[in-house]
């Protein structure tokens, strides 16, 4: 319970209509209505405009100790943005402002609550020729919590994780104070994080725990004229996998190299669960599709690059057609939003998933999402294949190589009906025993983890990279207000 | 964007998704508990805020680009309706002033990519205002107050039934033994009777025999928009059982309000099957200028910009009709607002907002001038007099004129 004095002190500084502690507009900040992870308790919801409201908002936190929770759409599949120990939800959407576009160094500048619809708004209308790495997430969703927290985008085999995009920072400590982080501590320019010591790591995969991000530069690419889309499709991931793993090893403009399973396919045709095949394998229907996107310069680079990839398929006996034409090969009414992935078939991302991925009609989903080595791309489909199999549900492969075929995620997908407690408790099982599963393979780590994930990695993890950690926290946060209950809990 | 993937169904605006096998087919019109399966699909992804797959991705959503907490996005509603349905929530006065904020204008739908949500969100949006309406709670008092004035003087801007025709003129030909009537509808009468008399004179010159009734009563719509639905079919009876007494058999209108009322909500929702053929006015002129019925001749030199009404575009699904009307005016330059058709931006005054929500009204108001503004039209027109009374109340511009269809195609004439 936050009292009434504290609400008079938040309302001065971002006025009355921006606070509330109704318990109609608290209820949406409890949970992410997403996944099986336990509710939280939001207290008071606050929407900052400027950095200098968040300052204001953090330092009176930290007077009072109260917990705050940096918050976009709340939605990352782990709970990382629920409530834990209740205090006050900082919304950051009306930070949602590109606030520069640098084409010479190509990069943007924005705030710290912008969506990927806004992000993808603005460049399309006022920067056609360049392109974010964007999620195959909705688009209400946060840009920089997808940055923080190691998202990857349709640009990842160019650019690795978000992370990895992310060129400087401006970040209220848990203290209150404002710090610049990048080339951007020294100049007007945001162009890198060089040559400086790089603290934007004191901030990258802390899950909010550590500072809240009120703008950041990231990495934009040029929009190259010739591009194609292909997907492949074999009948077994076991088949197809291999020349994937060559793939990523052959440039030819490859900006985002993918593959799922049949389970996973069907989640884009958008079929209920009464309606999908639960084991297509066992069905003989094909299993492995791959998406390969290649863009180029010039026509005749383009060509020959599309020869090359082409040439590869083939080597493993496969014949890739563009997805526009095996688009065509699926009825209408089962083309779901397969369409609306890439320019080729009319769509861009971001992408409305799930509703979808979820098998929409029971509303929940979560996943086992990893970083990988590439070399468990297919042990990972096995072990999480039958473990989703064993609970009666569909298994829902993703596997997409990164930065030049450097590394790979590997992810599995659980729907469940999150009316239905019983089915929450089951998946929460499953998506355990995958994890389990999974993590015979040495390098399944899980990005965006829930906390059972994180207590899991505590225990095992390097020690002294564990105590780091919590100095790290202990020190940016001295009073454990960020995001508490989150991540790894600080030094005292 | 991907349009392929939704049609528009006959008769209604409301699209489906096509491009989904098996999905839930329900009814609509129903209650709370027939949908009570489906609020839960949500996420509160944030799709239903934005243009989906748009160029510019703009906003779509004024009520909750007002009043900006989750809650008053259409993502926020479905899991309060959840959270009241699964009983987390209880009803409140605060809860239904959420579900009253909002015009009902549809665009959230529209965005939606879960078929079921995508196709009956727009259904419990409704019976969340009829729910209110039984526990109390609704609707907003400056809903009582016009409703009741509906009730007893047959209109909701607090004039006397007796003024309603005041409009008319001598010049135009009715027909007394007619079964054509024109619906003239409580904007026209009462506010914005340029429209009227617009359509009257076009009907007149096109020698339509055609009637206007005196009995003609509020078509009801701002009464079922707030919730208030049986109130709302005794509107609809009375208007029904009027018009058959005197043997009408289409009716023209010329309120994007009233026509969706008569043609979609009184057979649909309250099982009036009139029988009449319900024709707005841009159809009826479409239709007889390509019979070579009509000519428009008068040039205008106008350029403009056209604002889909919600009741006629979302509800209806009628948004190229007007434009193709327009187009057919000589020296009228047509430019459309990055929001048009099914992203159009709702003007702000349905749903019964312009009455109890007056910030966000003017809001919405505002923010579609500005889009127009930024057209370089020298008009914003529509083809509904409540949209056009909302946008000449909120003008402040010089170098912007509102206006109906017909009073331009009345100019052309």
């Amino acid at each position: 319970m936050i009292s009434s004095e504290i609400i008079t002190k938040l309302e001065t500084i971002v006025g009355e209509r921006y606070v509330s502690d109704e318990p109609e507009i608290q209820y949406l900040y409890h949970y992410d209505f997403i996944s099986a992870e336990p509710e939280g308790k939001c207290d008071i919801v606050i929407m900052p405009g400027t950095a200098e409201e968040v300052q204001n908002i953090v330092k009176i936190a930290n007077n009072f100790k109260i917990p705050i929770v940096p918050w976009v759409s709340g939605i990352n599949f782990g709970g990382i943005a629920t409530p834990r120990k209740g205090g006050i939800v900082i919304d950051m959407r009306r930070l949602n402002k590109v606030l520069e576009v640098n084409e010479d160094d190509m990069y943007a500048v924005v705030e710290g609550g912008i969506t990927w619809a806004d992000l993808k708004g603005y460049l399309n209308k006022h920067h056609p020729d360049f392109q974010a790495g964007i999620t195959w997430s909705p688009p209400g969703t946060g840009v920089i919590p997808s940055h923080l927290c190691y998202g990857m985008f349709n640009l990842g085999m160019l650019g690795g994780t978000g992370a990895e995009f992310i060129n400087g920072l401006e970040v209220v400590l848990g203290s209150g104070e404002l710090v610049k982080i990048g080339s951007c501590s020294l100049s007007s320019y945001w162009y890198g994080r060089q040559p400086l010591p790089d603290l934007s790591g004191l901030f990258i995969g802390f899950e909010g725990t550590t500072g809240i991000i009120t703008k950041m530069a990231i990495k934009l690419w040029p929009k190259l004229p010739f591009r194609t889309d292909y997907l492949p499709i074999a009948q077994t991931v076991e088949e197809g996998a291999p020349m994937m793993l060559k793939l990523a090893k052959a440039g030819l403009g490859i900006i985002d190299l993918l593959f799922i399973n049949l389970g996973w396919a069907q989640s884009l045709m958008c079929l209920d669960q009464a309606n999908v095949a639960n084991d297509p394998v066992e069905l003989g229907l094909p299993d492995f599709l791959g998406l390969i996107t290649t863009q180029a310069y010039t026509e005749k680079q383009h060509e020959a690059q599309c020869e090359a990839i082409i040439d590869i398929c083939k080597e493993f006996n496969l014949d890739p057609l563009t997805l526009k034409e095996q688009m065509k090969s699926f009825p209408e009414n089962m083309q779901g939003i397969m369409g609306h992935l890439t320019p080729s078939t009319g769509g861009q991302a971001p992408v409305q998933f799930w509703g979808c991925w979820n098998f929409s009609r029971g509303g929940g989903g979560e996943w086992v999402g990893s970083y990988n080595t590439t070399r468990n791309v297919v042990k990972y489909y096995q072990l999480s294949r039958d473990v989703s199999l064993k609970y009666g549900k569909p298994p829902q492969y993703y596997c997409r190589f990164m930065f030049g075929g450097h590394y790979c995620v590997t992810r599995t997908n659980i729907n469940f009906n999150k009316n239905n407690p019983e089915e929450i408790l089951n998946a929460r099982k499953c998506l355990k025993e995958i994890h389990d599963a999974v993590q015979q393979l040495e390098g399944s780590i899980m990005y965006k983890p829930p906390l059972w994930a994180v207590n899991y990695y505590n225990d095992k993890m390097d020690r002294n990279m564990y105590q780091l950690i919590k100095r790290v926290k202990g020190l940016l946060d001295p009073n454990n207000i960020m995001n508490p209950g989150q991540g790894i809990e600080g030094e005292k | 964007m991907v349009q392929e993937s939704r049609k528009y169904l006959k008769g209604k605006g409301i699209t489906k998704l096509i491009n989904v096998a098996n999905q839930i087919m329900l009814k609509n019109y129903q209650n709370l508990d027939q949908y009570k399966d489906i609020f839960y699909q949500c996420g509160k992804c944030g799709n239903c805020r934005t243009a989906y797959q748009e160029n510019g991705w703009p906003r779509v959503c004024p009520s909750g680009e007002y009043g900006k907490f989750e809650a008053y996005y259409l993502g926020g509603k479905n899991l309060l309706t959840w959270g009241l349905n699964s009983g987390k929530l209880e009803w409140t006065e605060n809860l239904a002033r959420i579900f009253y904020q909002c015009s009902v204008c549809h665009a959230c739908l529209q965005q939606c990519n879960i078929p079921e949500i995508h196709n009956y969100a727009g259904e419990w949006l409704m019976a969340m205002r009829e729910e209110a309406v039984k526990k109390g709670f609704g609707p907003m008092k400056e809903h009582t107050l016009y409703t009741d004035h509906i009730l007893n003087e047959y209109n909701p801007y607090l004039e006397k039934h007796e003024k309603r025709l005041n409009w008319l003129t001598k010049d135009i030909n009715l027909d007394p033994s007619g079964d054509i009537a024109y619906f003239v509808g409580c904007t026209s009468s009462y506010r914005e009777q340029t429209v009227a008399l617009a359509t009257a004179e076009i009907l007149s010159s096109m020698h339509l025999k055609f009637k206007i009734l005196k009995e003609e009563h509020c078509c009801g719509s701002p009464v079922f928009m707030t919730g208030q639905a049986e109130k709302a079919k005794e509107i609809a009876e009375n208007n029904v059982n009027t018009f058959s007494e005197e043997g009408i058999k289409k009716i023209i209108t010329s309120c994007a309000g009233c026509y969706r009322m008569w043609k979609e909500v009184y057979p649909n929702k309250f099982k009036l099957n009139h029988g009449m053929e319900i024709v707005h006015l841009p159809e009826l002129l479409i239709t007889e200028i390509k019979n070579g019925k009509i000519d428009l001749n008068h040039s205008l030199d106008m350029k403009i910009t056209y604002h889909d009404p919600c009741h006629l575009g979302r509800h209806m699904g009628m948004y190229e009709i007007p434009r193709e009307l327009l187009k057919k005016i000589p020296g009228i330059e047509l430019v459309e607002m990055e929001r048009n058709r099914e992203n159009a931006w709702c003007c702000g005054s349905g749903g019964g907002v312009r009455s109890a929500f007056k910030g966000l009204s003017e809001s919405a108001a505002n923010e579609r001038i500005q889009e127009a503004l930024e057209t370089g039209a020298d008009a914003i027109v529509s083809s509904c007099p409540f949209c056009l009374n909302q946008f000449k109340s909120n003008i402040k511009q010089e170098d912007l004129k509102a206006y109906d269809i017909s009073e331009l195609i009345n100019k052309s004439f």
